[in-house]
Order: C-alpha cells, then sequence, then structure tokens
C-alpha cells in the first residue's frame, strides 16, 4: 500500500523538483541538484506565459460563474412538480446528453455566430453542463417541500423563493458543483483546440502544452535558457489551483459523485 | 364549453407561472442555439463541404469511410478505440476494487483519509497536465525512467514513440490518473455491507482474506456490474487523453474515431467527411447508450440518469 501511494508520488515529486533546478540535464534524483526560482520568475515575468494564466483565471472565474447561474436556473424550473412543460422541458434537455450533432456541425454553428477567436466560445457552450444541472437538481430536490409552500403562501414570488430559500439552503450543493465547474474550466484544453487559434487567446493548459511540444528551445527570447525548469514549473503552475482547492472540499466532491452514481 | 373552460385553466396556469418560463429561458436558448442548431447541421454528411465548396454528392462520404480511400484509417480509428476504452474500463474496474480493498483495510482514520486525498488528487488534473509529466519522465533524452534504465546499462526506450510501447503505457497512464477516483463508489458501496456477516464469519473462523473473498467481493458486485454498464454506453467517447499523448508515429495503435474526426473535419477543414464520420460515431452511441439503459433498469430498477 505504502509502496503503491509512493510509486505513484514520483513523478509529482520528480516534476517538482526539477521546477527548481536550474541544471541543464536532469538525473535520477528527487531533490534540485542547483536550487533555484528562476523558473517561476520567468513565469511570473515573461508576458508570454503569465498572460495565458491571466486568460485561465478570468474565463475559469466567468465561467464558473454562469454555469452555476444557468445549472441552478434549470434545476430550480425542473422541481417544479406541476408546472405545465415540465417534463417536455427535461426531456428536451436530457436529449442532448444522448444524441448531439457532432464535433464539425456544433464548430460550423460557433464559427458562423463568430464566436471562434473569442473567449466567448470557451466560456459560453461548456457552462451549459446537463450533468451538473440534474445533479444540482437532486441536491434541490432534498429540500422539504413545507418551506416553498409556506412562502407561496406569504406571497413570495418564484424569484424571491429562489433567491431566499432555495439558494441559502444549497450552499453545500453550489460549492461542489462551482467546483467541478472551476476544474473544468481551468483544465480546459479541448475547446481551444477547437475553437482558439489566436495566440493572445490560449489559456495556461495551451501554452503548457506548445511548451512540453516544442523540442528545441523556446522561441521567446525571455524564455530562452531556462527551457527544462520552466517546463517543470509551467506543470506545477497549472496544478496548483486544483491541488489548493481540493483537499478543502473533498467532501462535498464526493457527496456530489456518489449521489449522482449510487442512486438508491 | 368544458373544452373551453379546461383551456381558460390551462391558459391561466400558464400566466401564473410565466416566472418560472422566464427563468428557463437562457437555459433554453442556449439548449437550442448550442446543442440543437447543429443537430441540422447533419446534412452535411451528405455534402462535398470544405471552406471552398458545398455541394450534394449523396452517400458519397460514407462509401468514402466505409469501403474507399479512407476506409482503412477509418476502420484501425474504430478497432483502437474498442480496444482502448474497454481494456482500459476492465483494467480499470480491477484496479479499482483491489485499491479500495485495500484502503479498506487501512485501520487508523488519518492515514486512511490522507492515502485517500493523495490518490484521488491526479483526478483533478487535467489530461495536458498529465501528459506534460508524463513525456517529461518517459523522455528518450534524459527522462527518469530511462536515466534509471541507463544506470542499469541498458538502451534507453522511447515509450510514447514506439508502436510496441504505447499502448501499455497509455493504460498505465490513465490508471495512475483515475484509480483513485474510481475507488469511491466501491468504497460507498462497502459501507453498506452488514457487519454482522463479517461477525458471523469471524465466528465461523473465516480470516480477513476469506472474508474478502467470500463477503465483501460478492456484496460489491451489483456496484461493478453497474459501472461496467454504465461506462459500457461511453466506449466510443475517448478523445482528450490520447489526443495528448499520441503522435504521427503511433497512429496505427493510437488513432482513435475522435482524433480521426478531428484531424479529417477540423485539421483538413473537410467538413462534410468530419461531419459523416461524426455523424457514425453518434448514433452507435446513442444506440449503446438506450441499450445499457435498458440493461440498468432490468438489473436494478432505475434508469442510469
Amino acid at each position: 500500500m505504502a509502496l503503491l501511494v509512493v510509486s505513484m508520488l514520483i513523478p509529482l515529486m520528480k516534476v517538482l523538483s526539477d521546477s527548481f533546478d536550474r541544471s541543464t540535464t536532469y538525473g535520477i534524483n528527487l531533490w534540485p541538484q542547483n536550487p533555484s526560482i528562476v523558473a517561476y520568475k520567468t513565469i511570473f515575468s515573461a508576458k508570454a506565459l503569465y498572460r495565458p494564466l491571466l486568460i485561465s483565471f478570468l474565463t475559469t472565474a466567468s465561467g464558473t460563474f454562469l454555469g452555476l447561474l444557468f445549472s441552478t436556473l434549470g434545476a430550480y424550473v425542473l422541481i417544479q412538480k406541476d408546472l405545465i412543460g415540465r417534463r417536455f422541458f427535461a426531456f428536451f434537455i436530457f436529449f442532448t446528453m444522448i444524441f448531439s450533432g457532432g464535433l464539425v456541425p456544433t464548430y460550423l454553428v460557433i464559427k458562423n455566430l463568430g464566436m471562434t477567436n473569442t473567449l466567448w466560445a470557451v466560456i459560453l457552450p461548456p457552462s451549459l453542463n446537463v450533468y451538473n444541472m440534474f445533479l444540482m437538481k437532486n441536491f434541490f430536490e432534498q429540500i422539504p417541500e413545507s418551506l416553498f409552500e409556506s412562502a407561496s403562501i406569504d406571497g413570495a414570488s418564484p424569484m424571491i423563493v429562489f433567491a431566499r430559500i432555495v439558494l441559502p439552503l444549497s450552499l453545500p450543493a453550489l460549492a461542489s458543483i462551482g467546483l467541478f465547474f472551476g476544474v473544468q474550466f481551468w483544465n480546459d484544453f479541448f475547446n481551444y483546440v477547437i475553437y482558439i487559434t489566436n495566440t493572445d487567446l490560449y489559456n495556461f493548459q495551451v501554452k503548457l502544452r506548445e511548451l512540453i511540444l516544442s523540442e528545441q528551445n523556446l522561441t521567446d527570447p525571455s524564455i530562452v535558457g531556462f527551457g527544462n525548469s520552466v517546463r517543470n514549473a509551467a506543470i506545477i503552475v497549472a496544478m496548483i489551483p486544483p491541488m489548493i482547492i481540493y483537499p478543502f472540499c473533498q467532501r462535498y466532491f464526493i457527496t456530489g459523485i456518489t449521489m449522482g452514481a449510487v442512486k438508491e | 364549453m368544458q373544452e373551453l373552460n379546461k383551456r381558460k385553466k390551462v391558459w391561466n396556469k400558464i400566466k401564473k407561472d410565466k416566472f418560472y418560463y422566464l427563468m428557463f429561458l437562457p437555459v433554453f436558448v442556449m439548449t437550442i442555439i448550442f446543442n440543437y442548431i447543429p443537430m441540422f447541421g447533419i446534412r452535411y454528411a451528405f455534402y462535398k463541404f470544405t471552406p471552398f465548396k458545398k455541394e450534394f454528392i449523396g452517400l458519397d462520404n460514407f462509401k468514402n469511410i466505409f469501403f474507399g480511400i479512407n476506409s482503412q484509417r477509418f476502420w484501425l480509428a474504430f478497432k483502437n478505440t474498442i480496444i482502448l476504452s474497454l481494456s482500459n474500463l476492465i483494467l480499470g474496474i480491477i484496479a479499482s476494487v483491489v485499491l479500495a480493498l485495500l484502503l479498506n483495510e487501512v485501520y487508523n482514520k488519518k492515514i486512511r483519509g490522507a492515502i485517500q486525498t493523495i490518490v484521488y488528487l491526479p483526478h483533478f488534473l487535467s489530461w495536458v497536465v498529465t501528459a506534460s509529466i508524463f513525456t517529461i519522465i518517459l523522455s528518450p533524452q534524459g527522462g527518469f525512467i530511462n536515466s534509471i534504465l541507463e544506470a542499469m546499462g541498458k538502451e534507453p526506450i522511447y515509450f510514447l514513440t514506439s508502436e510496441k510501447w504505447w499502448r501499455p503505457i497509455f493504460l498505465l497512464i490513465y490508471r495512475w490518473k483515475e484509480t483513485g477516483w474510481g475507488t469511491i463508489i466501491y468504497l460507498a458501496a462497502m459501507t453498506s455491507i452488514n457487519p454482522q456477516l463479517y461477525e458471523a464469519a469471524e465466528i465461523d473462523g473465516a480470516g480477513r482474506w476469506r472474508q474478502t473473498i467470500y463477503i465483501t467481493i460478492p456484496a460489491l458486485m451489483p456496484t461493478i456490474l453497474v459501472v461496467f454498464v454504465l461506462n459500457l454506453g461511453k466506449v466510443l467517447n475517448i478523445f482528450e487523453s490520447v489526443f495528448v499523448l499520441y503522435n504521427s508515429m503511433v497512429h496505427n495503435v493510437a488513432d482513435v474515431i475522435e482524433t480521426f474526426t478531428y484531424r479529417i473535419g477540423m485539421q483538413q477543414a473537410d467538413y462534410g467527411l468530419g461531419t459523416a464520420i461524426g455523424l457514425f460515431k453518434s448514433l452507435i452511441a446513442m444506440i449503446l447508450v438506450l441499450i445499457t439503459n435498458k440493461v440498468s433498469q432490468k438489473v436494478r430498477g432505475s434508469d442510469i440518469l
């Protein structure tokens, strides 16, 4: 067991160690031979590297916000048992999970909307996540119905009930699904590959991929010379946000996944 | 008259609920734009459609991929998809069940929690990060593994560019990333096993090993089956993991349907042909999901969704 955990950690330790090492070649050491933080300094000072980082933060924040907005709104309407058309809405949403137009037709629609090479293409479509919406609906269904009834007797409109009762009672759900969205947007690579060709709009994942693929030393003069440690440091930087947030919210994540998968 | 009254009632109810419809509107509009309008694009599967040309050609695209010049690559990609997905699914279940059983034997709550935190972690890393880590570790030029081989006096191995090594390495990397996360569902199932079963077994003189074989594993079987069936519906959806780890030297063993679609439809901008391959994939995927849904209804009496 211990052996298993250690062997799992070795790749991470190696990358971490080499990111602080300004040697030109590395061996089997798991500790820096020439300790230095120059690689990290480079990432935060070279525009070619910190700009993608800012894009990542921007898209993650706005995408998570929109994602939560759409999934709470959708879920709230879907739990209204006597709403006319509710079953149609549920099927309308659900059907997109089992059938889609496919990669190319979706690309053509987004291209015709003029959204390629804008951040809208990587924020809007992924913020509509059917799986997360149904997960949110499962959470909402646990709110006691009597609360809704008493509120509507008091004459509260659906929006007031939504803002004053449903949202405050669903903070754990908002935290856990918000984190799902956060990780999804931070880690997004696929949508950039499809919709973004303008290098100014690359996020950090795409930039990292570019760094790893460039076999020779990097073309940007400000980064040349630190090639390898910059690569390792970029991996660490791309890992940090999910790693920081995740242990604190592990409990919520697990509730979310077991609820989605093991339905009693 | 009664009909009229009923209609009026429905209308009044809709009017009363107008805020709900208003709240659903953004979701509705977005779904139409990003999910339903693209479905009409399926007609391009019957067109010769590139940035310069758009002409109806009937079934020619399908003839092309099933029997024509692209058929060899297409069927290869189809075969690779099935091989990679299925072996990944089966290995995944075995590895996660074994790890869950091991975790279950760790009694110290703190140590167990720490191990869980560590093994779940790679799930939250992106495929780009994962591929980057292993590209560096497995690099033939001074990568960690090859440095060890070198120290042992062996030749360096080109893990990610060799047809012999790519599939095992891919499956191994996938396990590194997802095995821990996969245990969650089995650990949850284990907590619902009746402790009296273990007590009775102990009285009968069964050790930990026999208890695992005769109580824990049989109790996990329904969960294992559910996981298997659920994921069987998704076998064709394998893209990002392959995309970040493959390269032109290993297309023969690594190219899958979605990467093939991407190269044809996006890189070569042959929209018609790309749509045709995508349509074929979507249809099979839909049939698989519907079948697994039926099985799931039978096995556990509830839909998969």
